[in-house]
């Protein structure tokens, strides 16, 4: 051991110390904030509601309609007198799409900001950290997104969603209609192409599976990373199997992109059902227009035109107050906002456990229809099937919701730009 | 068969477009050794000219691109003059970092004008395709693919046959001897700049047609674009073109036959063995500048 080397040992050690001290300070500051944490709310004066979404990053402009949908909410809610007698306020922070930054933000809501209730965020990747930061705190987390099925398998009691189905429940309508056709109507072979994304690549399993059973042959399986924006050799390979089905795991803008490569190819399936990209605003233009999209089937957990308490003034009062219609995140914030009134009306106190044992306990009437949970907060429904008709995008499925009788058994051919 | 002549055809179709959008970097970093890291933001901005003209007057994007080299050229003048060639005098070094800062404030603008939402243009060619047997190719790769040859070919063309080609290339090659015989290097950035952004229009509007764009886009592009110009050799036109298409045969190839998941890396996977067996690049200026020192 030379002489540069004894010297920096003491030195080294100095470091070390330091390093474990600093460690040791935040854990017990980090100790002491989460044990005064809820406690900690204000009992009198507005009652705030934190939520951290990505209202920057590739997902901002989803998030903008979500947060709108909380924001008509809590005015509606402050309009009629507030909750408890008491006004609701927003505490939002922006968490640009990083898991990271919502863990983050959570804490920070429960921990400084001492919010006396907490909204969830969008998307599955978000609401999987932001439920858990809630769950330790012993927070209620009603959650207007994030349907894969692995949320609701972590022991949590405290987790709500505020939609009719998860992803495992997807593909009921679809398979149940499919299921209804006769033999010879239905498609003999299918492609199944899906993100790896919590929220789509589980559906896709689950459709696979579902399909396989009723004699629909897979000819090809491919998983994608969420990076991807070429799909053109996807579609090629696909192309080349031939499907009369293809089922595509989509979670936003991969959707239009992945069709605009099977127009390019010209290949036209007898049957394509999308998951979520098909509702996007933005969806009917990227591939030529409202008639290019006829043909293809969706899930969704909303609709505007569907006959729930109080959706038709939802839609009025959203299209009045930000000058367009609402979309169906803005619907599904709305929803979890509706939830959680329910829950501290009944309950009337901001105790969090009462909360949760009493949507355990009650279904709730909401905007997306009746909502009711199983002891991990997974909803007991099933999503709507809707399939896109003549420019519009329309409900199929389940019937009492269904806003056609008609069902386009085979997609038209691509219409031109 | 089929099915590798489909995907070779796929390939050498989408390389031909990867290099048409590297054209404009193929010439800054090779000629100028300038990293010009708002490339991609450039391009995109050229989608979304093309796409405003296609929406709003109904011009092709093919056509509209021709209009949209006007102002990309003028923009690429204001670029080098006012922010490039300041930082350069100080620290060559530091026009990466003033590029970058040029692609943020040009993705902020982009935002600010066009908004968040994706948007493609719909010519009536997009969704088209031709038959040849069994096999198919798609009219609008078919259209950008012909349309990143005649650049390149007119680029090469330019560089050979003119005045101003031959003082880029003797400036690329001996700076000190150029500017020797009266070649101002500052004049000549400012046309390199000119003509990179200028092209940047081309590959803008094959991407207005070919893919959907917002205006964070530009991270997809900036790295494929680099990946190209490294593999094909610094200020090499032509090298910059045949870098594309291997790059495309790849992703396609391995797409087609391994995972599209490992596609993602191939460019990564291509660019290290390039480096390690040819690091001068497939077709390159830096043996030749080796050669005269």
């Amino acid at each position: 051991m030379n002489r540069q080397s004894r010297h920096r040992l003491p030195a080294l050690a100095a470091l070390a110390a330091l390093a474990v001290l600093a460690v040791a300070t935040v854990t017990a500051l980090a100790a002491c904030g989460s044990a005064g944490s809820t406690g900690a709310a204000p009992a009198s004066g507005p009652i705030t509601i934190g939520m951290s979404l990505p209202m920057t990053g590739p997902v901002a402009d989803v998030s903008k309609s979500g947060y709108q949908g909380y924001e008509l909410w809590a005015s509606q809610v402050n309009a009629a007198g507030g909750l408890l007698g008491r006004q609701v306020k927003l505490d939002m922070l922006d968490d640009g799409f990083d898991p990271n930054q919502t863990a983050a933000d959570y804490t920070r809501l429960i921990s400084q900001d001492h919010v006396s209730l907490l909204l969830g965020t969008f998307s599955s990747l978000l609401n999987a950290p932001a439920s858990a930061v809630a769950a330790r705190q012993g927070m209620l987390y009603v959650e207007p997104s994030g349907g894969a099925a692995t949320l609701f398998t972590r022991g949590f009691s405290d987790l709500f969603f505020a939609q009719p189905g998860t992803t495992t429940s997807l593909p009921d309508q679809f398979v149940a209609w499919l299921a209804g056709l006769p033999g010879s109507q239905r498609p003999a072979t299918a492609a199944y192409v899906t993100q790896d994304d919590p929220s789509a690549s589980p559906a896709v399993a689950v459709f696979r599976t579902k399909l396989q059973a009723l004699g629909v042959k897979t000819v090809y399986y491919q998983v994608y990373d969420p990076s991807t924006t070429n799909f053109d050799s996807i579609a090629a390979a696909i192309a080349h199997t031939q499907p009369q089905m293809i089922i595509q795991g989509a979670v936003a803008d991969d959707g239009a992109q992945f069709v605009r490569s099977l127009q390019k190819l010209n290949y036209n399936p007898k049957i394509l059902f999308q998951t979520n990209a098909p509702t996007d605003e933005a969806y009917p233009s990227a591939i030529g227009g409202a008639n290019s999209a006829d043909g293809v089937f969706t899930a969704q957990s909303w609709s505007s035109t569907a006959t729930y308490p109080g959706n038709t003034d939802f839609v009025a009062a959203y299209t009045k107050k930000f000058g367009a219609p609402p979309t169906e995140d803005a619907a599904n914030s709305y929803t979890a906002g509706q939830v959680l009134q329910a829950a501290v009306k009944a309950v009337g106190s901001l105790d969090q456990t009462a909360l949760a044992n009493w949507l355990h306990g009650h279904p709730v009437s909401t905007i997306v229809g009746p909502l009711k949970w199983d002891k991990a907060g997974d909803p007991e429904g099933t999503l709507l099937l809707s399939q896109w008709q003549h420019g519009t995008l329309q409900v199929v499925a389940p019937s009492s919701a269904a806003t056609t009788k008609t069902v386009l058994l085979s997609k038209p051919a691509w219409g031109n730009g | 068969m089929t099915e590798l002549l489909q995907a070779l055809i796929f390939g050498v179709l989408t390389g031909g477009v990867y290099a048409l959008m590297a054209t404009g970097l193929t010439l800054t970093f090779g000629v100028m050794k300038i990293v010009n890291m708002a490339q991609g933001a450039l391009l995109i901005l050229s989608a979304y000219l093309c796409w405003t003209l296609w929406s709003h007057l109904g011009i092709d994007p093919l056509l509209g691109s021709l209009i949209v080299t006007v102002p990309l050229a003028a923009l690429g003048i204001l670029i080098y003059r006012y922010v490039v060639e300041r930082v350069q005098r100080h620290d060559h070094g530091l026009t990466i970092v003033v590029t970058f800062a040029v692609a943020l404030v040009a993705e902020a603008l982009i935002a600010l004008t066009w908004g968040p939402n994706p948007t493609a243009t719909t010519p009536a060619y997009f969704n088209q395709a031709f038959k040849l047997g069994s096999l198919t190719i798609p009219r609008a790769q078919l259209y950008a693919f012909l349309l990143a040859v005649a650049v390149t070919a007119l680029l090469q063309l330019g560089l050979k046959r003119t005045w101003l080609g031959h003082a880029i290339t003797a400036a690329a090659e001996n700076p000190e001897g150029a500017r020797l015989i009266g070649i101002q290097p500052k004049r000549i950035g400012t046309w390199i700049f000119a003509i990179a952004t200028a092209t940047t229009a081309f590959g803008g509007a094959a991407l207005s047609f070919l893919y959907q764009f917002t205006p964070d886009s530009q991270d997809t592009w900036i790295g494929l674009t680099l990946s190209v110009v490294i593999l094909g050799g610094l200020g090499s036109v032509p090298g910059a073109f045949a870098a594309g298409v291997l790059l495309g045969l790849a992703e396609s190839v391995t797409t087609t036959y391994i995972s599209v998941r490992w596609s993602e890396a191939v460019p990564t996977i291509l660019i290290l063995l390039v480096l390690l067996i040819r690091p001068q690049g497939l077709f390159t200026l830096a043996a030749r500048q080796d050669a005269a020192t």
